[in-house]
């Protein structure tokens, strides 16, 4: 009995989960490498994991009606493109006849092009109407044309946005095209009587820009803006004020309205590009879906295009891909090890087949590359992006034909191949019944036809970031038990044994305060008036170099320190547990706002997050192990400082051609003029945890 | 000799308080620098900040509604005080030329955080002198005499005044913080023995929010037993080793223990809660009167009632928050909601006994636990009332030197309190989320609570019962 009661004593009973938390923590070091590793060849498997599309909403049966387009609407479409690219009267004048004489209700819808602005936290924040910046000359006014055709099944509650960006100073034959496509597309739609939805044709005035051209027309349908006087004392400044020309126009005595016109919510809207040179191959379409910060529209919306592209009119669907990781010989290597290990899978069990062909591989993994890449920069990749701010599924489709637009032999026949196509999505869209709600929002394409859900790409993510939490949690443990021992002699030093931590959360903290300075910057580099991108680069480092000088000194002050103690043994331990968290509670944040960049950046950070520890004890243990560590930890060091990294990211996407410094000062412009929560963070996670982890290599310990 | 000793000592002192006035300050300004800024920040709409009882905009609309007279209680727009109503409403209508629309309202709640920083300050100094008293009386004087740190009155204000969630919940003028003002008043008030002080306070935190009323248990033991003490057994011990010590000693001694040990153990003095209860009864008395008087023209108290402890009772309101039961609510069948709100609120009350059994020696703690508790398991909770518990927790920084999972705590409540907007803006703005992401937070924020009230009063049967409710209300919804 006693026996018994001594042995409980001694070993008190842990449950099994404690336990298992207990070993993960004491073999940190062999866990965090094999799930950094897992979770590299996690990403790799990607392609091979990607699944086939599927439509998931019942609602859409695309393709289930025949096309309704005729020769004849292309016919009245290719009268309606020579006479916008010969006649003599402004072009949107053009398009405004033509679309009131389809019985449209045509607006007018005139802004001024917005300057760049630094919305730090417009991601985050809700989307407010846009401040309207003063003192703009008149001759950069904009005019976009949106005709609508009202459904006559439907209530006037739901809409569908057709887009046609052209440039009005000198249409070219592309644009000309695109708007020819449309306006078959429109020409059909205003006669059928199966629509449900109301049709909105927005003809862009892309001269500034088909983006902004865009966003300031859905600013003004979604989120009006109550103080327009300076438009209208504007409009004086315009001779040929187009509004009242149109009220005299024969056309449209009835559809003659001076204010702006809506439709009802948007179920989609579909962006038509063709491109201005010819691809010599064949016909296809590409489709660029990213919007601002990594959002994409609903899946079904793809599937859609690429069902009826694919199977009804005989498009080559792409979506963009790096072609610099097609030839690359490792990628090759690696979906041949990949086939080879599939046909053994397979001849082990033919139900198996997981495994595909090796240029399929290659294939895949160079779109999926270029999906993450595009996603992860946070910008858009079209004027689509500016619908995905008000929740409206958008995408891009750009369509290339096999001859140049302007010695095109078979222009009929392109437009009524493209106009069926758009026929057949808008038809589509307008059977659904609520918003795009039933498929993914949230993948990765690794084809056309395939993807890649939440649910998979997740897990590399996870398996790369676990590790974080287990050695912050193994440092705090070893520097919590070493201060403990070593301060055990007097009293008042144990009193604070449990928040030892907080001074080093202090000091990370004043370095994070740091970075977020960092990312201010620019905000004011940017009134620097004639400056080149390499001395505003310059600028940038040596500021925040002197910032970060600023914020030592003043860290290091009497203020600060309570008790100006010697560097202590266990203090970068706990200096490097608190960096390895808030890296850890950064990059969950970054997935959940932008999967794509807390993916790269976790690639780039957690290594050298990992790795850290002061070169000094490196050199003190003088054995082959600590030598190669310390040279490891200095090449990935330099390898996470942002600018480096940038480089790198580039050079493995894109080309490195032509780079200089001022490159990666134009890359962050165009990140912040965005509004991409990328810049964020890499202002305010990697480069002060990359800060942080520079400090620990070179800890005076 | 001694006055050499004594001038380190005061110098010490004085640029102690300098520091600590100067943090003061700083936090002053801090907020009204935030208040300055720009509107994008739009705090006071963040459904973390402002619940439907604590909103400035629902306290505007109370208002107008008033002086057109109506109700104010009329179409479930507003549901707090009608004596809120009469200091603040008039302040939400008054705009000063090219000022911020809500100035004066945010200047009240920045005055009412400092008074409550300066009252947790004098709270933590009476507790200390409490404290160093019982030490000395154990017999361990030089613990109290080394402790060389800041004071945990001075700590616990400082805590409190530059916490980012106090900051938000002031910047964003939820009414919290007058709540959390009269909570501490009645905390101060039971230290400082003012039973018309504290009565006054529990009743205006009552009538602001209901839950404070629980506060009540060890508000009656502060008055009867006096503030936090070690445990009684402690003191017998004590007398009983010097009893054995001194055994040869003469019997005067034994005498003189006898009685001390009589003094600290001081029975239960029942003149100052009888005190404490009669002012309790003639301030509600009070405030009673003023809401009739307020609200005679409209249906009366009744309405009131109704529409304040009614609405935080029977939780009508469902939009999120960063509570669980909201959602919980929202999924429930009709007709189990009167069971289920039965349980939920019964959670508290099951909590009360065991907690006040416990650390009855020790009611200011007792009290603080209680906050913790209702803040985590109230209806509407917000960010504000986490402010109040985690200001608070400074009062009691000597006795939680030892806290376990304090790294864990903070990261998790940096991340939390990071996430949840995230997770709402993805269920609101981009669309691409749905409501079981901003849940997601939500439980997780309940998981960190639970392991909170677990590393301060380390009873696993509390937290057991604690963790049971939670995931059966997973296992629930599952």
């Amino acid at each position: 009995m006693v026996e018994n009661d001594s042995v409980t004593e001694k070993k008190p009973r842990i449950r099994p989960i404690v336990r298992l938390g207990f070993f993960l923590i004491s073999h940190s070091n062999y866990v965090s490498l094999l799930c950094f590793l897992s979770g590299i060849v996690a990403l790799l498997l990607l392609p091979i994991l990607a699944n086939n599309t599927y439509i998931s909403e019942n609602a859409l049966m695309p393709g289930s009606a025949n096309s309704m387009l005729s020769t004849q609407h292309v016919s009245h479409a290719n009268k309606f493109i020579n006479d916008l690219t010969h006649s003599d009267i402004e072009s949107h004048k053009t398009v405004a006849q033509y679309m009131s004489a389809l019985d449209a209700e045509v607006t007018y819808h005139k802004f001024y092009p917005q300057l760049n602005q630094f919305h730090p936290l417009h991601f985050f924040t809700s989307s407010d109407s846009g401040i309207i910046s003063k003192n703009i000359s008149c001759s950069s006014l904009g005019i976009n044309v949106a005709g609508i055709i009202r459904a006559p099944r439907g209530d006037g509650k739901e809409a569908i946005v057709l887009v046609t960006p052209y440039n009005p100073k000198k249409v070219g034959p592309g644009e000309a095209l695109s708007l020819g496509i449309a306006y078959s597309v429109f020409s059909l739609l205003s006669r059928v009587t199966w629509l449900a939805k109301d049709v909105i044709w927005l003809v862009a005035d892309s001269q500034y820009g088909e983006y902004s051209a865009v966003s300031a027309w859905l600013r003004e349908y979604q989120a009006p803006v109550f103080h327009e006087a300076e438009i209208v004392n504007s409009e004086t400044c315009n001779d040929s004020i187009a509004i009242s020309e149109l009220g005299q126009n024969p056309y449209s005595d009835r559809n003659s309205y001076g204010g702006f016109r809506r439709a009802g919510t948007m179920a989609a809207a579909l962006v038509i590009k063709v491109d201005e040179q010819g691809n010599h191959h064949e016909d296809s379409l590409n489709i660029y879906p990213e919007a601002s910060n990594g959002q994409m529209p609903n899946l079904d919306l793809i599937n859609i295009v690429n069902y009826l592209g694919v199977h009804k009119t005989g498009f080559r669907i792409k979506v963009k891909k790096m072609f610099s990781l097609l030839g690359s010989r490792w990628l090759n290597t690696l979906g041949g090890i990949f086939e080879s290990l599939g046909q053994i899978a397979r001849s082990l069990n033919p139900q198996w087949k997981f495994g595909i062909s090796a240029t399929e591989y290659v294939e895949g993994a160079a779109t999926l590359a270029s999906s993450m890449y595009s996603q992860g920069l946070g910008v858009p990749t079209g004027s689509h992006g500016a619908f995905r701010d008000y929740q409206v599924d958008a995408i891009t489709l750009k369509i290339s034909p096999k001859d140049s637009p302007t010695k095109m032999i078979r222009r009929n026949d392109f437009i009524l191949r493209g106009g069926r196509l758009i026929e057949g999505v808008i038809r589509s869209i307008n059977n659904l019944l609520e918003k795009f709600h039933q498929s993914f929002f949230l993948y990765l394409l690794s084809s056309s036809s395939k993807y890649v859900s939440v649910g998979v790409y997740m897990i590399p993510f996870a398996l790369l970031v676990a590790p974080l939490p287990i050695v912050a949690a193994s440092l705090h443990a070893d520097a919590s038990k070493s201060t403990l021992q070593s301060t055990y002699s007097s009293e008042v030093e144990v009193s604070h044994k449990s928040w030892k931590w907080l001074n080093s959360a202090r000091k990370v903290l004043v370095i994070h305060l740091w970075g977020a300075v960092v990312s201010l910057l620019p905000y004011f580099l940017y009134q620097i008036p004639n400056s080149t991108p390499t001395t505003n680069f310059t600028v940038w480092g040596i500021l925040s170099a002197f910032s970060l000088i600023i914020l030592y000194f003043i860290l290091g002050s009497p203020i600060f320190e309570a008790a100006p103690s010697q560097p202590e043994k266990g203090e970068w331990a706990s200096l490097k547990s608190v960096t390895i968290s808030t890296a850890f509670i950064g990059l969950s944040l970054m997935s959940v706002i932008n999967f794509a960049t807390a993916e790269i950046g976790a690639l780039l950070i957690v290594p050298i997050c990992l790795m850290a520890r002061p070169l000094k004890l490196d050199a003190q243990a003088r054995s082959w192990r600590a030598l190669l560590r310390a040279t490891c930890n200095l090449a990935l060091g330099f390898i996470a400082f942002p600018p480096v990294a940038y480089f790198l990211v580039k050079g493995a996407f894109e080309d490195f051609n032509g780079t200089n410094v001022g490159d990666y000062w134009n890359w962050v412009e165009s990140l912040w003029t965005w509004n991409s929560a990328t810049y964020l963070y890499v202002g305010i996670v990697h480069l002060p945890c990359w800060a942080l982890c520079i400090h620990i290599l070179f800890h005076p310990c | 000799m001694s006055t050499k000793t004594e001038t380190p000592v005061k110098k010490k002192n004085q640029k102690k308080i300098q520091c600590f006035w100067s943090w003061v300050i700083g936090s002053v300004i801090l907020r009204l620098i935030i208040i300055y800024f720009p509107k994008n920040l739009n705090l006071s709409s963040r459904p973390e900040v402002s619940t439907p009882l604590t909103s400035i905009r629902r306290l505007a609309e109370g208002y107008w509604l008033k002086q057109s007279s109506m109700s104010p209680y009329a179409g479930s727009m507003y549901h707090g005080s009608p004596l809120l109503l009469t200091l603040l409403g008039p302040l939400t209508v008054k705009r000063i030329e090219g000022q911020p629309d809500h100035l004066l309202c945010s200047l009240v709640f920045v005055i009412a955080d400092v008074v409550t920083a300066m009252l947790i300050c004098a709270a933590g100094k009476k507790l200390q002198a409490a404290y160093s008293s019982s030490l000395q009386s154990i017999g361990l004087h030089h613990l109290s005499e080394d402790s060389d740190i800041l004071p945990s009155g001075d700590f616990a204000a400082l805590l409190y005044l530059w916490n980012p969630f106090t900051i938000v919940a002031c910047v964003g003028l939820s009414t919290s913080a007058i709540e959390n003002l009269m909570v501490v008043v009645t905390l101060y008030g039971a230290c400082a023995r003012l039973a018309p002080l504290a009565a006054f306070g529990w009743v205006m935190a009552t009538h602001l929010s209901l839950y404070p009323a629980i506060l009540i248990i060890p508000v009656i033991l502060l008055f009867g037993y006096g503030p936090d003490a070690p445990p009684r057994k402690l003191f017998r011990q004590r007398t009983n080793l010097e009893v054995d010590d001194s055994a040869s000693g003469d019997r005067s001694c034994l005498e003189d223990e006898l009685v001390n040990e009589k003094r600290m153990l001081n029975v239960f003095s029942w003149r100052p809660v009888v005190l404490f209860l009669f002012w309790a009864l003639l301030w509600s008395s009070y405030v009673l009167v003023l809401c009739g008087i307020y609200v005679q023209q409209h249906s009366g108290l009744q309405e009131m009632f109704k529409s304040t402890y009614g609405f935080i009772l029977t939780i009508q309101d469902l939009s999120p928050n960063i509570g669980v039961f909201w959602y919980f609510f929202a999924e429930v069948f009709d007709f189990f909601r009167s069971f289920f709100l039965i349980v939920f609120h019964g959670n508290i009350l099951l909590m009360i006994l065991p907690l006040a059994l416990r650390l009855n020696h020790r009611p200011c703690f007792l009290a603080f636990v209680y906050i913790v508790l209702s803040s985590m398991l109230k209806s509407y909770p917000s960010v504000g009332d986490s402010a109040l518990y985690l200001g608070l927790l400074g009062l009691f920084a000597y006795e939680l030197k030892d806290m376990q999972f304090s790294f864990f705590l903070f990261s998790g409540y940096v991340g939390v309190s990071l996430l949840s907007p995230v997770m709402h803006n993805l269920w609101i703005w981009r669309g691409t989320g749905n409501a079981n992401f901003y849940f997601a937070t939500a439980i997780g924020y309940a998981c960190l609570q639970v392991l909170y009230l677990f590393s301060l009063i380390s009873g696993p049967l509390l937290v057991l019962i604690l963790l049971l409710s939670l995931f059966s209300l997973l296992l629930f919804l599952n």
